[in-house]
């Protein structure tokens, strides 16, 4: 890994007060966020609402018209060269060189950060085991179906171990198991360290992600963690606990003891019901005693849809 | 009821050239109903919805749309169709109300029931103060209300729309979502969609892979017949959990989600309520422990493994 400075702040990507111009259209509107290392970070808009402009400003290539950009301790606007080696990419469109089979892709990306030979031989078998691209080694890309072909663009985005990964809508024009597949690698990543900044239009997705930056016609509208959102714009939580049949009589005891807990309770006799604005150990743990001393008894979490939430906060 | 389907499909093909898009279509539907098709990227769903609609040339034992044979003439089905393309097909130069006239005037709709009928559709999906706007000026949110809107203009008997919310926000979503809810007791409507909520409010979900439909049914049903029970472990690092519940040797997948991991259990490696509810509560971290019903994207999970889609040997 390459010894970069100490981000500022704790954040390895810093974003501030960045706005591109295109003549008279502002697709970038004076945005300014901080992305934690490790963090899968989801920046979220409709289509033409500025996201991809913000990508290509924060991998170097694109030059906002003001504001600042830092990326692993590197001055992108700067530096703009510098941030290659820290960064993956990949685009809506994966690329992968047609005519060329997946093997052959990966040995000319790997040419280019300058890994060969013994390196390139255990890094490749590592990854191709893990994102199952065994049996799609010798095939054209454009024999592949797109969920492997999206896979595939993730393997080669990665090849070179970068600090950060940027992935510009991955999830687009693929069916729901291999977005399934594809975020279970996504977390992989960051649980391994890596830094993933991720475009999606399906809101779901959200939820796979540890903060979420809402654009809207270039202008930030929320910067926060997913609960924080739900907190926020979704009422937060429902809980139900239903107790059995033959064990009603304990619920005022045990709705008292959540009460004494901090837990606020209401439901009649059969259920308690409880809301929360955040689901946390202080109401997580105290409604798992009440379950575990009450056998039988059935719990329902009913966490506002990340759907609603940006309905909400829209509307 | 006795009168026939309204749309009766055995056995369509359509071939472009070398490939074969759809490999012996059996579908049969009657309307009024909002039918969602669903399946993986390149299964066919906009072959299909064009052959539908009329568009294409294609072979087949049977293909009745609205009582009219596919192979014979399809001009007089045109004009009962209204179909919304993925890519933006209205005149870029015109303005969103002539834009609206020119489909009225194919239809020898007068102009003044032309605006009654598009008023109230303009009002609801907020165009109204854009009339004049070019089109190709809109927004991608405000351009596919329009091409929905102008869809409906002719007051047809059967709607056909491929993608019609990709990649808009969710607001613009639900005002096209809402245009064919207020429809779907009068009209047919059929829909591709790749969002999970769209999914679920379908009436009838027709699942693709590989140019066949694998299933059509209603979401309820698709959902019963899951062989698979869905937990959530709610804990503080959730992440974490997915991790340790994987190596349960009856879970066959765990995801982080918001505060909860979603974990998957196969009804033949299910050893009984309790010893799951034991197993996944004894995980690290694990706060609290919920059963919930099979969701939308647990049953495409399903659907997609069950037609073998995305699978490397289906592209080959």
């Amino acid at each position: 890994m390459s010894a970069a400075s100490a981000p500022r702040g704790g954040s390895i990507i810093s974003v501030r007060g960045v706005t591109k111009r295109f003549g008279d259209f502002v697709a970038v509107d004076d945005l300014s966020f901080e992305v934690a290392p490790g963090s899968v970070f989801a920046f979220i808009g409709a289509n033409g609402s500025g996201k991809s402009t913000s990508i290509r400003m924060m991998i170097g290539i694109l030059a906002p018209s003001a504001g600042e950009i830092e990326l692993d301790g590197v001055d992108v606007i700067r530096h703009p060269r510098r941030v290659r080696e820290r960064i993956g990419y990949m685009g809506q469109k994966v690329s992968l060189y047609t005519g060329l089979t997946l093997r052959e892709n990966v040995e000319f990306y790997a040419g280019l950060h300058g890994l060969a030979g013994a390196a390139l031989e255990a890094r490749w078998s590592a990854l191709r085991e893990r994102f199952t691209l065994i049996e799609a080694e010798r095939e054209r890309p454009e024999n592949l179906p797109a969920g492997i072909r999206q896979r595939a663009g993730l393997a080669l985005a990665t090849l070179h171990q970068p600090r950060v990964l940027f992935l510009d809508e991955p999830t687009a024009g693929v069916d729901v198991r291999s977005r399934a597949l594809f975020w279970d690698l996504i977390q992989d990543e960051s649980d391994a360290g890596v830094t993933v900044f991720v475009t999606t239009h399906f809101l779901e997705e959200v939820d796979y992600c540890d903060w979420v930056c809402f654009i809207e016609e270039g202008r930030l509208i929320a910067n926060a963690a997913p609960d924080e959102l739900r907190a926020r714009f979704g009422g937060g939580y429902e809980i139900e606990l239903e107790l059995a049949e033959g064990d009603r009589g304990a619920a005022p005891a045990l709705r008292g003891a959540l009460a004494r807990d901090g837990v606020a309770v209401a439901g009649d006799e059969a259920t308690i019901r409880i809301h929360a604005a955040a689901l946390d150990d202080a109401v997580l743990a105290p409604v798992a005693r009440a379950v575990a001393a009450h056998p039988g008894s059935r719990v329902r979490v009913d966490p506002p849809e990340m759907v609603d939430v940006f309905r909400r906060m829209l509307s | 009821m006795s009168h026939a389907p309204a749309i009766r499909l055995q056995g369509l093909v359509k071939r472009f050239g070398a490939r074969t898009a759809l490999r012996g279509i059996d579908l049969v539907l009657e309307g009024p109903q909002l039918v969602g098709v669903v399946g993986p990227d390149g299964a066919g769903k906009t072959t299909l919805l064009r052959s539908i609609a009329g568009l294409l040339e294609i072979e087949a034992r049977e293909a009745r749309v609205l009582g009219f044979d596919l192979h014979a003439d399809v001009v007089p089905l045109k004009a009962r169709v209204g179909y919304v393309p993925q890519t933006f097909g209205l005149q870029r130069d015109l303005s969103v109300l002539e834009n609206l006239r020119f489909t009225a005037r194919l239809h020898r709709i007068p102009e003044a029931e032309l605006r009654r009928r598009a008023d109230p559709i303009l009002e609801s999906t907020k165009l109204l103060p854009f009339l004049d706007r070019p089109a190709g000026a809109l927004s991608g949110g405000m351009k596919q209300k329009l091409a929905v809107a102008n869809a409906l203009i002719s007051d047809p008997e059967l709607l056909v729309l491929d993608e019609p919310t990709a990649g808009v926000d969710v607001l613009a979503r639900d005002a096209i979502l809402s245009l064919l809810s207020e429809r779907r007791d009068r009209v047919l409507i059929l829909i591709s969609t790749s969002y999970l909520d769209e999914a679920a409010v379908c009436d009838r979900l027709a699942y693709l892979d590989d140019g066949q439909v694998v299933a059509c049914d209603t979401p309820e049903r698709l959902r019963a017949a899951v062989p698979l029970d869905l937990y959530r472990a709610w804990g503080s690092d959730p992440r974490a959990i997915a991790r340790a519940a994987r190596a349960l040797p009856y879970v066959s997948a765990a995801r982080a989600s918001g505060r909860f991991a979603r974990v998957e259990i196969p009804h033949e490696r299910n050893p009984g309520s309790s010893e799951v509810d034991a197993g996944l509560r004894s995980l690290r971290g694990v706060g609290l422990v919920e059963r919930v019903p099979v969701d939308t994207e647990s049953m495409l999970l399903h659907l997609a493994r069950a037609g073998g889609g995305g699978s490397f040997e289906a592209a080959a």
